[in-house]
């Protein structure tokens, strides 16, 4: 059976996971008692909760059509997802051992790829111009300690 | 009078040279990215927050206030300039005044806009400051069995006046608290949810939550529809002295907006978004049939209204942050989270223990409004120019930001990381349509709901009836109910639905 509502459908779904997972894992967790709750507590309560409210979307997306007639789920658009995140991921792995402007540098041009207009003539003062504002502002104005050079150049 | 020497406290510290400076920072910067469409006060917070930790806690909530004032006042002009609203509150002041743009009247819309704001902010500060000492007062008689309840209220009326699916709201607060529950347990000292990695046992900082959800997710989907689809009225500005006639009508509108938004912002999950749509549908329905030009094809009391109800909303929603510790809204959940990195505990002892923090802080609300005024209206121009910089350039430069904004709060790249896996499960969210606001609500009251459910419980020896026999806790529960079954009511129902419908 097709869902009428994909979005709710899914939603629920997606609520029904988190619920066990939450719940699932909290039965590691001492319960205690209502008086005297353990750590596993309310974290079981609110799981087992979620997954009610999960399934009853679910169902609903199963049955009753959305209201605006969107139900369905528009396409997911990896190519943004993957380069933006990925280039705050990469910065994220590069910031200790390559220190601050290397990681910069992939922060901005992988993620500038994101957009599908990339051009280099653009990206290029950009990504120095932003890597100056940075140590401006943070590194120079604010004194976060943030390692600028790569590690085997620092002292 | 009391009240007049708290103000003059709070205005002696909030009057200090590096005050103001931090508050015009603030204003100046907050509406910088505010203005930028796509970003609204939730992740201009967020992406700023980082820049306040070396200050001490009184001139950094001053500054955090005065971002958030700016990046509201900044969201105005991008609606009323490119009709893109800058975050959810100015959603109505697309709709006139975009439409004022078009005509040539975007100057009239602006002026009005501030000078409505100003007005709006400055009834909203006085309530505040006058209803700050009773509502400490009353919260003192709260036990952990009112806190609770009253959570359970906010929580659920944030989901009632949001927007879309109520049981999905529901759903995702649920998640909210599940997710504030990662990290030690402050009463058995077991790591939960952590799986032995050790930043995952001191919880998930809310800051990478909130920019993931908001931040990256948004940038994401803005980048889907690809090419620049924004039009500037960059050379229509026109005057910003609005016409005698458009006083007239405006002035009218102003006092409404801003009453509406002073009640409503006080209200569990209240504040500047609903203030704001409440206000756009009052205006409406007194007398929108033979309204000159109609409402939607750029009325001046569409912009009055809403843009006053929005800011009085925003002043008046800080009382039960402040006063009881627990945030009405996802904006002022950030705020409560910036108190914690402070090391303030937020709550009623606030007042008491730290008087000038927190009257300093009500006093630099008004000068941040005031600010706001004679900053943005001669500097109109400039936040043009700035929305006329292409989106491919700017979104990595928010990104920067943001990923130094989240590095800088441990030192942690671990953060980072985090910070984008929850950009990703921002994204599903946004395909889903999930709206992620109740989430953040619920991250932040987690802890402290645990906390309070749990306290209640001890000292009723288990007795789960304490939260119906003692009277303040009954009527709080009683009130959440009453919300849920007006809300359901199909007559109500189909008219809230419409009322989000209309500004789609």
């Amino acid at each position: 059976m097709k869902p009428k509502n994909a979005k709710d459908f899914w939603s629920g779904v997606m609520f029904i996971a988190f619920g066990l997972f939450f719940a699932g894992f909290a039965r590691q967790y001492d319960l205690g008692t209502a008086a005297r709750m353990g750590p596993g507590y309310f974290p079981t309560m609110l799981g087992l909760l979620l997954v009610g409210i999960g399934a009853f979307v679910a169902f609903r997306g199963l049955r009753t059509a959305a209201e605006d007639g969107h139900g369905h789920i528009d396409r997911f658009h990896f190519k943004p997802l993957i380069l933006v995140l990925g280039a705050v991921v990469a910065f994220g792995l590069l910031l200790r051992p390559a220190g601050l402007i290397v990681a910069l540098l992939a922060l901005i041009f992988i993620s500038s790829l994101g957009s599908g207009e990339f051009k280099l003539k653009e990206i290029l003062p950009l990504a120095i111009g932003l890597c100056l504002l940075v140590l401006a502002v943070f590194i120079w104005g604010l004194g976060l300690t943030i390692p600028v050079l790569p590690a085997f150049m620092q002292r | 009078m009391d009240l007049v020497n708290n103000l003059l406290l709070g205005f002696g510290t909030a009057l200090t040279l590096s005050n103001l400076l931090y508050a015009f920072l603030g204003c100046m910067i907050g509406t910088l990215i505010g203005v930028l469409p796509g970003i609204g006060p939730i992740a201009t917070l967020a992406m700023l927050l980082p820049m306040t930790y070396a200050l001490e806690p009184t001139s950094a909530l001053i500054m955090l206030a005065g971002i958030y004032y700016g990046a509201q006042y900044g969201g105005s002009t991008t609606a009323i300039l490119v009709n893109l609203p800058g975050e959810s509150s100015s959603v109505v002041t697309c709709l006139d005044g975009y439409q004022m743009a078009r005509r040539g009247r975007a100057g009239a819309a602006l002026a009005t806009a501030a000078i409505g704001s100003f007005f709006a902010g400055t009834v909203g500060t006085l309530v505040l400051a006058a209803l700050a000492a009773p509502m400490v007062e009353l919260a003192f008689k709260f036990g952990p069995a009112e806190y609770f309840s009253l959570m359970v209220l906010g929580l659920i009326g944030a989901v009632v006046l949001a927007s879309g699916s109520l049981v999905k709201a529901i759903g995702m607060i649920v998640l909210g608290l599940l997710l504030g529950l990662v990290g030690t347990d402050v009463n058995s000292g077991v790591a939960r949810f952590s799986f032995d990695i050790p930043e995952l046992s001191d919880g998930i900082g809310f800051v990478g939550v909130a920019m993931g959800v908001f931040g990256f997710a948004e940038i994401i989907a803005n980048l889907e529809h690809g090419g620049e689809k924004r039009q500037v009225f960059t050379d229509k500005v026109g005057s910003l002295m609005p016409t005698w006639d458009e006083v007239k009508q405006a002035s009218g509108a102003v006092l409404r907006g801003t009453g509406l938004g002073a009640v409503l912002g006080v209200l569990p999950g209240g504040g500047a978004l609903l203030a704001s749509f409440a206000a756009y549908t009052v205006e409406k329905k007194l007398g929108g049939k033979n309204a000159d030009p109609p409402f939607g094809q750029g009325n001046i009391r569409g912009v009055a209204a809403p843009e006053s109800a929005n800011n009085a909303g925003a002043q008046t929603s800080f009382i039960p942050m402040l006063t009881l510790g627990i945030p009405p809204n996802a904006v002022m959940a950030l705020m409560i989270g910036a108190m914690t990195i402070h090391n303030i505990q937020p709550g009623p002892q606030v007042m008491t223990s730290n008087p000038t923090l927190f009257w300093g802080l009500i006093a630099s609300m008004w000068i941040g409004n005031f600010m706001l005024v004679i900053l943005n209206l001669p500097l109109i121009g400039m936040w043009v120019q700035l929305l006329k910089v292409p989106y491919r350039l700017l979104y990595p430069a928010i990104l920067v930001f943001c990923a130094i904004g989240v590095y800088s709060i441990n030192n942690n790249p671990f953060d980072v990381l985090m910070t984008a896996a929850f950009g990703a499960v921002g994204y599903l969210f946004f395909k889903l349509r999930c709206e992620p606001a109740p989430l953040i609500l619920g991250f932040i009251l987690g802890p402290m709901m645990e906390e309070n459910l749990r306290r209640a419980m001890l000292l009723s020896r288990g007795d789960p009836t304490v939260f119906v026999t003692r009277p303040l806790s009954l009527g709080l529960l009683i009130a959440a109910v009453a919300l849920i079954v007006i809300v359901t009511l199909p007559q109500i129902n189909r008219k809230r639905q419409e009322a989000f419908h209309e500004v789609d």
